[in-house]
């Protein structure tokens, strides 16, 4: 069904607002602290370094805080949440080093909320926001749920903390609130607009009570609200130390010089490298569970002088499904790549960062669709997409520089793999859970050197994977394997980081089995692009083997190694998929690695045999791409390997031994 | 004053583009690989890292498309996308930039 405007949602349809318009907005509703020139001008270089470094440190203690209340080994043993600081307008002045992606558009949330929220009902002292709608800001899709809170120094609206941490369940069609059937958003979590949750410091229980109703695990979501009012505590109390010991006017000096000293680095960095424009695409197979489409996202990036250009022109129209992303998605998909590939030694205050850039995109396209698209996967689909296609544009820009070239990195793991259990856990008790394995995809391969293995995605930097002892602790499964696997790394000069599989199957819960959804795109084309004549990084590849003997090996003392030995009838998964998993039922989930730089058959052999020797690549892989030849020894016979290579040179462009084309 | 591209591109101050590895004109700023030699073979020629058949999941065309420096034959640009669109994968860098 084509999706039908909605009339209203129009004021839900936010984009950034200058500062001056926002407080034109606000007018006398709330009174905003400001903070004159030469106090900025004032400032002395210690002063300075000793407050921003304090700021910093007061992001990772807002983690911190929320690792501890939570409960959700998404956010306790993942790390998939975010807190940042922001001035008062919500320009962010430092992003926590989390998930980068998740705090990116928590400026928009906070400017839409002085906007509409000032007059009636009000933000006072002890207050704090809630809002899971993209449309606004603050998060990527629903389950984003992001709680900001107004900061007062001497009654004057002084600064914004915010805490934003991925939900596992908010309701929906399916569990863990992708629905992968989805159309348009009615399918999904319900997304809400800010909504003073807290007020005066207390919870308002109509509200939470709202809030929670719509969860599958209530008791669990409320208490990572808790934990987001918890780290907003701790940044508070922080914020208030910092403002007595040094005054408020300095701290804010510290605050506008943070923004301005971003916007100046990256400007002056931008400037060393040469214009020009670069373009690329990123794909997605599969829309919601029966599609067989494939979207583009395709983005020109055009660097002229000190400011970047994202042009997504050329862009697919948003689809029936749960891939689109909102703008706020698009932003999501940006800030990341500019913050770990341009600004390792900038500041990472997107509030200035973003005045280098400019976005062009046409409302109504997949990652800047309009109400009421499903956006139930946006943060990992169309959201992460923009990030691959980001990622290639800037990789090409700094390429053509010979210092800055260090710093780029080829895709990394080209989507987020999906893997969502439901169901009665060992303890009785219901419970719902996004299995966060995929967090070791591996990165792309540098210029000089690999990608690092099973080592992170790009866009979560403090990411991390639960060990496979802590999910079957939580939850009732039981793990055949978790590994590294061969050949999922682009090919390349220098290699792209592998991914993993994960094994498993349902274990001790009361119903016998499990319920599965499944939404992990890559299967009919890689995510992952490589560089330079690097090639892209493995496809996704998941299969559930039904009425295996996996019970029948471990009572003979056997731990299957490998599908074939499990027996059983395999099915091979499609990108969206829901389904149960019974007792014998082993699920095989297999996510993807970093994209490749170079040409293969650059590739030092001997890297290749080392490549061999620790699984990274297979004999066929390092005989048929890299064209190295190994003696039985594993060692690389060099004369073997130069003819070879010699004959696959032509061979894979077509030509024979004469160089005539082979089927002409 | 040249100018490197990426691993294998060298753009000079007249515009032209050569592979770095033969010197052979590949292309121009406006694009630089628009003499490149270019083949589309299916996507599990890429190797064992594609897993499956696209077929299984998607009814459109997939292919492996790689583009080539004419005279060495280095892989200049590697990618698997629908067969039925033009390669999006495009740069231009200002001459003398
Ligand atoms: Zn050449």
């Amino acid at each position: 069904m084509p999706v039908i405007p909605v009339a209203g949602s129009e004021e839900f349809a936010n984009l950034p607002t200058s500062p001056a318009e926002t407080r034109r907005i606000v007018g006398t509703a709330v009174k905003l602290h400001e903070v004159g020139q030469s106090v900025i001008d004032a400032l002395d270089p210690l002063t300075y370094e000793v407050i921003r470094h304090r700021l910093t440190s007061i992001t990772e203690e807002m983690g911190e805080a929320l690792k501890r209340m939570s409960g959700s080994v998404v956010v306790t043993d993942c790390n998939d949440f975010d807190a940042a600081i922001m001035d008062e307008v919500g320009d962010v002045v430092q992003v926590g080093l989390y998930n980068t992606e998740l705090a990116a558009s928590l400026d928009m949330a906070v400017s839409w909320t002085l906007r509409h929220r000032a007059a009636r009902p009000g933000i006072a002292p002890g207050d704090m926001f809630l809002c899971n709608d993209p449309w606004v800001g603050g998060g990527l899709h629903q389950n984003d749920v992001s709680l900001f809170a107004p900061l007062f120094i001497d009654g004057e609206l002084f600064a914004w903390t915010g805490a934003v941490a991925h939900q596992v369940d908010l309701g929906g069609v399916s569990p863990g609130s992708w629905s992968v059937a989805a159309t348009d958003v009615f399918w999904e979590s319900v997304p809400t607009p800010p909504v003073k949750i807290v007020e005066n410091g207390e919870i308002r229980d109509d509200i939470e009570d709202m809030y929670l109703r719509r969860s599958r695990v209530p008791k669990l979501v409320a208490l990572d609200l808790r934990a987001k009012i918890g780290a907003n505590n701790v940044a508070h109390e922080r914020l208030h130390a910092l403002c007595e010991k040094y005054g408020a006017a300095t701290v804010k000096a510290v605050m506008r010089r943070v923004l301005k000293d971003a916007e100046t680095r990256l400007r002056a960095k931008l400037s060393e490298l040469p214009d020009g424009s670069w373009t690329s695409v990123a794909h997605q197979d599969s829309a919601r569970s029966g599609d067989r489409g494939i979207y583009k996202i395709v983005c020109t990036l055009t660097k002229t002088r000190d400011t970047l250009t994202f042009d997504f022109t050329g862009t697919d129209p948003q689809v029936d499904g749960l891939i689109n992303c909102t703008y706020a998605g698009l932003r999501g998909g940006i800030m990341p790549v500019l913050l770990t590939t341009l600004c390792g030694d900038i500041p990472w205050a997107p509030g200035g960062l973003y005045r280098c850039v400019e976005i062009i995109s046409e409302p109504g396209t997949i990652n800047n669709c309009t109400f009421p698209s499903g956006i139930g996967k946006a943060s990992v689909a169309s959201a992460w997409a923009t990030t691959n296609v980001v990622t290639e544009c800037l990789a090409g820009l700094l390429d053509a520089h010979p210092e800055h070239r260090k710093r780029l990195m080829s895709v990394c793991c080209g989507t987020w793999d999906f893997a969502l259990l439901a169901g009665v856990d060992q303890r009785g008790g219901g419970f719902v859970t996004m299995l966060c394995d995929s967090m070791a995809g591996g990165l792309g391969a540098r210029t000089h050197s690999d990608g690092v293995d099973t080592g992170g995605l790009a866009c979560i930097p403090m990411g991390r994977v639960a060990d496979v002892e802590m999910n079957e602790f939580s939850f009732p499964m039981l793990y055949l394997w978790r590994r590294e696997e061969a050949d999922s790394g682009g090919p390349g000069r220098f290699r792209g980081g592998v991914g993993a599989s994960s094994c498993f199957i349902p274990y001790d819960s009361p119903l016998g089995g499990v319920h599965l959804v499944v939404s992990a795109p890559g299967k009919a084309l890689p995510l992952a692009g490589g560089l330079a004549g690097g090639l892209p990084a493995g496809t996704q590849h998941d299969v559930l083997l039904r009425s295996t003997s996996v019970h029948e090996d471990f009572a003979a003392g056997r731990i299957p190694a490998l599908l074939s030995e499990l027996g059983g009838e395999a099915e091979v998964i499609p990108s969206h998929h829901e389904t149960d998993l019974g007792s014998a039922d082993v699920y095989f989930t297999h996510w993807q690695g970093g994209g490749g730089y170079g040409d293969p058959l650059l590739r030092e052999p001997g890297a290749v045999a080392a490549d061999v020797i620790a699984h990274k690549v297979s004999v066929t892989g390092a005989h048929d791409v890299y064209g190295v030849v190994l003696a039985s020894d594993g060692t690389v016979d060099q004369d073997a390997t130069t003819s070879h290579r010699s004959a696959l040179r032509l061979s894979r462009a077509g030509l024979d031994s004469d160089r005539q084309e082979v089927n002409a | 004053m040249s100018l490197f591209i990426d691993d294998n591109l060298e753009q000079h101050s007249d515009g032209s583009v050569t592979c770095r590895h033969c010197s052979h004109l590949v292309g121009d700023a406006a694009a630089p690989m628009n003499a490149a030699r270019v083949t589309e073979t299916a996507p599990r020629t890429a190797g064992p890292s594609v897993r499956e058949d696209a077929a299984l999941f998607a009814d459109r065309p997939i292919v492996f498309r790689r583009t080539f420096c004419p005279e060495c034959l280095t892989l200049l640009q590697a990618e698997i996308v629908p067969g039925d669109e033009v390669s999006s994968r495009h740069r231009s860098l200002i001459v003398g930039a």
